[in-house]
């Protein structure tokens, strides 16, 4: 019939004009990394570096993120703050403004990343720390602002239960103690040390800088302690197990210092660091963590050609975190939006750290914190083991740094 | 007491690092007038190509530094006949400044070449003796050891050689000693090789004992300067003494005062000297 | 017209006018920042020049003493209420006491002497600001420090509030248009004069019966004070104070600024802050080889620019003018 035609024609256009696009557009996703990737932050600035490259790498393999109907694949901008607090304003103000940046990650150093946090609620931005574990960066209630380590007294409490559970009671302290947060590990140590009648005898400071801590040292030796506690960055922390041993200490030894067996080995022998202790988050241990962890080691080591620091997988998460929030939220255009999927996000499968869920099984607390487990480890014959879980209460240091906020 | 002594003996090796240092200070400060700051960074690179040798050569530590040292004395002439000589005539803060210009270089330069994280150097040296509760390590009995070896043979060569002769009187008078025949920029350049050459070794030695790493050249730099005010800058006996105190009193400080402001400790000390008794403890004044 | 731009004063007024534009020209809040941090380090490089370039002692401390400025310019507003705009005033001046103290027994030592005792003084002001947690936070550092408050002027609000606030911005070019009129009556006096003569040759003027020590330890604490009043509107700026930027590494900074664009001359500091404020961010791709360029820029400048770069452009442009060659400059026997 004459009269068909056009009507199938117009059928077909109409049905054509109906049918929504079938395939998603792609878009690209700019990550920024701000760390130190130069100076003496760099040993945990850089892997941070490494560890969200590989994340990103991984994820656009996979496919990108799905938001919507808009596939996201990522490229990371890295970008350098020295560790310094005027050059981290100056690094992340690049980032926002000039290369267009939403979605902060890294952030491996206390003093720089304070810097940002104080203006970074007043941006259009999301910001995920890293190993900065200066308890005031999430102690101040800022919407924007989430941190993957956990406060360095969180550990500290569980540590000193620990110790005193180990039976010392003299304990000496050696550490970093110009900086807040091994200060505020070594105060909650204290506290949980003193329930049990112990005390602290000595609290002796050692620099970034400093590599000969024997005057320190012989000091302790001659108040008898009957542990000593060492606190502070890897790098002079190794000269304080190495030098103890050569003036001839030999209480239990332990530490909060993270750092590879490689770190370690480069200054002291593995004979000298036998049965050192390293009460720490779990971080990245392979045999205390599980298939995720062997993977994430396995592939660090493929890509850059050295095992990853253990602190470098709060980075990793950082990245994997980003991913299931925007697919929760459904675009990557709003941060605010964004930054509440954050807020309420399950521990993403993922994740290479052992996080505690927190309250309606979030990943981060209210004060935009989540939580690692803490474990004991101990050197033995050359390698850390891990030995056990240190006894941790998140709920309850949730609240007390809900509390601290002014 | 027994405290007391370990707290010296601990002290003494840094000291003589100390020494070794401020040794190559003084030689360019005293007789050239020059004030190297740029010899901690250098004394760094040293360490560092120290580091390399043993490594990557498998050359025994000493026989590391032996090569090393050659080639810190030919840095340290380019850098005399490049930085250094072309403002010689100009005020002596023109030279100043040309050092923390270099400082930055050699800094940066040692950055790239060898990175950021801390290198120790291996040495076979690692055990630890008991004195009735008096622990001293091997290592630091090979640190004094070496710098006194090296201080005694600069010292020969100072005094007992022709060109040591030339040395001294360009220190005593310059005019005077180009009226004599002495060639000065020969002189120029054979203390900036004996300098850079004790940089080399005092690089070296606190890789083995301590451990390089970014801005520990300046900060050893500093030390040495402090170890030159306080023995009198331009004197040699000043200079070792002086390394010795600043060991010794900065390990005391730190043991019996308080060893967070350890450092403020030696710096205060310097401005002390400077203040009171600027020719220092052997100086002239 | 030419003769209306080589009057200074016009074209002090035109360069004010500029920067008052540029942020308007330029609108992007990066831009502004970094601005706004050159401003302040030319109120740095000005107070360094005074002892540098004018008396002729260098001095590595002017770091610390800005730090010491933004300690108690932050302390006093946040643990005692004071308002900002009266620490802006107070914290300089206190600044100046504290270099009245250290500079009266150091400024008695010359030369090399002098400049390494000032290098103690900054470290010692550095480790003491990192130790002495429970006054300063240590290296964690205060966070939220406040900005001055709202000023009523003229029927109009001024907030300076927000990033990138255009305000702060005017309050730091007010500062360093006070900094840089500040030194050029100091140069102008008689007070001047005396300054350059001792830098020329202090045995000389001695001799002549200048008492020098007046003068060096008057430079030395104008200097300060211009360096604490940097620190103040740092810290008050960035709402975070830790010590790491009043280190030994920033007074070298500013010693670089001083040198490369011109000690002795009033310009010379002003291009010698914007360089050293921008010339990391543009060579952000080189950022390993910064330290090596910034060395070699330093050695490369004393050797053969001593005078600095504002000189070297202010005798290019009068050949231009004249096409006769000015005898007398570039001198290896000038200071740097």
């Amino acid at each position: 019939m004459k009269l068909k035609t056009p009507l199938t024609l117009a059928a077909l256009l109409i049905s054509a004009a109906l049918t929504p696009a079938v395939h998603a557009s792609e878009e690209v996703l700019v990550l920024g990394v701000n760390d130190a990737l130069t100076g003496g932050g760099a040993v945990y600035g850089l892997p941070q570096a490494n560890a969200v490259q590989m994340a990103a790498d991984e994820i656009n393999a996979a496919g990108g993120i799905k938001a919507g109907s808009i596939t996201y694949k990522l490229k990371v901008i890295t970008s350098d703050d020295k560790a310094n607090p005027t050059e981290a304003t100056n690094s992340v103000r690049k980032l926002i403004d000039r290369d267009n940046v939403k979605y902060l990650v890294g952030f491996c150093c206390s003093g720089s990343t304070s810097a940002v946090a104080s203006f970074i609620a007043k941006e259009d931005a999301v910001m995920l720390v890293g190993n900065a574990a200066e308890r005031a960066i999430t102690a101040q209630g800022i919407p924007n602002v989430f941190r993957t380590r956990p406060p360095a007294d969180f550990t500290g409490a569980a540590a000193g239960t620990f110790v005193a559970q180990k039976g010392a009671r003299n304990v000496a302290v050696i550490g970093a103690l110009e900086v807040g947060f091994y200060t505020q590990y070594v105060d909650a140590f204290e506290k949980e040390l003193n329930k049990v009648g112990g005390k602290i005898i000595a609290k002796e400071a050692f620099g970034l800088r400093d590599r000969d801590m024997t005057p320190q040292l012989t000091k302790i030796r001659g108040l008898k302690p009957d542990a000593i506690l060492v606190v502070g960055y890897v790098e002079p922390a190794a000269f304080v197990y190495r030098q103890a041993v050569e003036l001839g200490i030999n209480v239990p030894r332990y530490g909060f210092t993270s750092g590879s067996e490689e770190q370690f080995l480069k200054v002291v022998t593995s004979g000298q660091m036998e049965g050192v202790w390293d009460l720490r988050p779990t971080e990245l241990t392979i045999e205390a963590l599980g298939a995720q962890a062997k993977a994430y080691d396995a592939n660090y080591r493929k890509k850059f050609g050295q095992s990853p620091t253990p602190s470098s997988p709060y980075a990793y998460d950082q990245v994997y975190v980003l991913k299931n929030a925007i697919e929760r939220a459904g675009s990557a255009k709003d941060a605010k939006k964004v930054a509440e999927a954050v807020r309420t996000l399950p521990i993403p499968k993922e994740a290479v750290m052992k996080y505690m869920a927190n309250d309606g099984s979030a990943m981060f607390d209210q004060n935009g914190q989540a939580y690692t487990s803490n474990g004991a480890f101990q050197w033995q014959k050359g390698k850390w083991v891990f030995v056990a879980e240190l006894p941790s209460d998140n709920k309850a240091y949730s609240q007390f740094l809900r509390s601290i906020r002014k | 007491m027994n405290e007391l002594l370990q707290q010296i003996l601990n002290g003494l090796a840094i000291g003589s690092v100390y020494t070794l240092v401020a040794l190559g200070l003084t030689v360019v400060f005293g007789i050239l007038g020059i004030a190297h700051f740029a010899h901690g960074s250098l004394a760094m690179f040293g360490g560092y190509l120290t580091f390399v040798f043993s490594t990557s050569m498998g050359l025994s530590f000493f026989a590391s530094i032996a090569l090393a040292m050659p080639v810190g004395a030919v840095m340290g002439m380019l850098i005399e006949r490049l930085a250094y000589r072309p403002v010689r005539d100009a005020p002596h803060i023109n030279a100043f400044i040309i050092a923390l210009g270099l400082t930055m270089m050699l800094e940066g330069g040692n950055l790239l070449l060898f990175g950021a994280d801390q290198v120790i150097i291996q040495t076979p040296y690692q055990q630890v003796f008991d004195f009735g509760g008096i622990f001293v390590a091997q290592l630091r009995m090979v640190v004094i050891v070496t710098a006194v070896t090296l201080v005694a043979v600069v010292t020969l060569l100072l005094l007992k050689t022709k060109t040591g002769k030339s040395v001294r009187a360009v220190a005593q008078n310059r005019h005077a000693a180009v009226l004599m025949g002495v060639n000065v920029n020969f002189v120029s350049s054979v203390v900036f090789a004996i300098s850079s050459a004790l940089g080399v070794a005092a690089g070296a030695l606190i890789g083995a004992l301590l451990a390089l790493a970014p801005g520990v050249g300046e900060s050893f730099a500093v030390k040495g300067f402090a170890v030159l005010i306080l023995g009198g800058l331009g004197s040699l006996p000043g200079a070792i003494l002086g390394g010795l105190v600043l060991g010794v009193s900065e390990s005391l400080a730190a043991g019996f005062l308080s060893s967070a402001y350890k450092d403020v400790i030696s710096f205060l000390i310097m401005i002390l000297v400077l203040l009171v008794m600027p020719q220092g403890l052997m100086g002239k004044k | 017209m030419r003769r209306l731009i080589s009057n200074p004063l016009v074209f002090s007024v035109m360069v004010v006018a500029g920067a008052l534009a540029m942020p308007h020209a330029f609108k992007s809040p990066y831009y502004i920042h970094l601005m706004t941090l050159a401003l302040i380090w030319i109120v740095l490089a000005q107070g360094q020049n005074l002892t540098q370039g004018f008396v002729g002692y260098v001095s590595i401390a002017q770091a610390g003493f800005m730090g010491i400025g933004a300690y108690i310019s932050t302390l006093l507003t946040m643990k005692y209420g004071v308002s900002v705009w009266a620490t802006l005033v107070i914290a300089p001046l206190l600044t100046g006491v504290m270099a009245i103290v250290a500079g009266y027994p150091s400024l008695r030592v010359k030369g090399h002497y002098f400049s390494i005792v000032t290098l103690a003084y900054n470290m010692v002001i550095f480790i003491v600001l990192m130790t002495f947690s429970a006054l300063t936070g240590g290296e964690a550092g205060i966070p939220d420090v406040p900005r001055p408050s709202e000023l009523t002027l003229f029927g109009y609000v001024f907030s300076f509030e927000g990033r990138s606030n255009l305000n702060y911005y005017a309050l730091a070019l007010t500062a360093a248009v006070l900094a840089t009129t500040c030194c050029a009556f100091i140069l102008h006096s008689r007070v001047g004069r005396v300054m350059l003569a001792i830098r020329q040759n202090e045995d000389l003027a001695e001799a002549m019966g200048v008492i020098t020590s007046r003068y060096k330890l008057f430079a030395f604490v104008m200097s300060s004070i211009l360096a604490g009043l940097a620190g103040t509107l740092y810290a008050h700026y960035i709402g975070f104070l830790n010590p790491e930027p009043f280190g030994v590494d920033q007074s070298l900074n500013i010693i670089l600024a001083v040198i490369l664009g011109g000690s002795g001359t009033l310009t010379g500091p002003i291009v010698g802050a914007v360089s050293v404020i921008f010339l990391p961010e543009l060579l952000r791709f080189a950022d390993s080889f910064r330290l090596m360029t910034y060395g070699l820029i330093l050695v490369v400048a004393t050797i053969f620019l001593p005078k600095g770069l504002v000189p070297l452009v202010a005798t290019l442009w009068r050949r231009l003018r004249t096409s006769q060659p000015v005898a007398g400059d570039n001198k290896p026997t000038s200071k740097a």
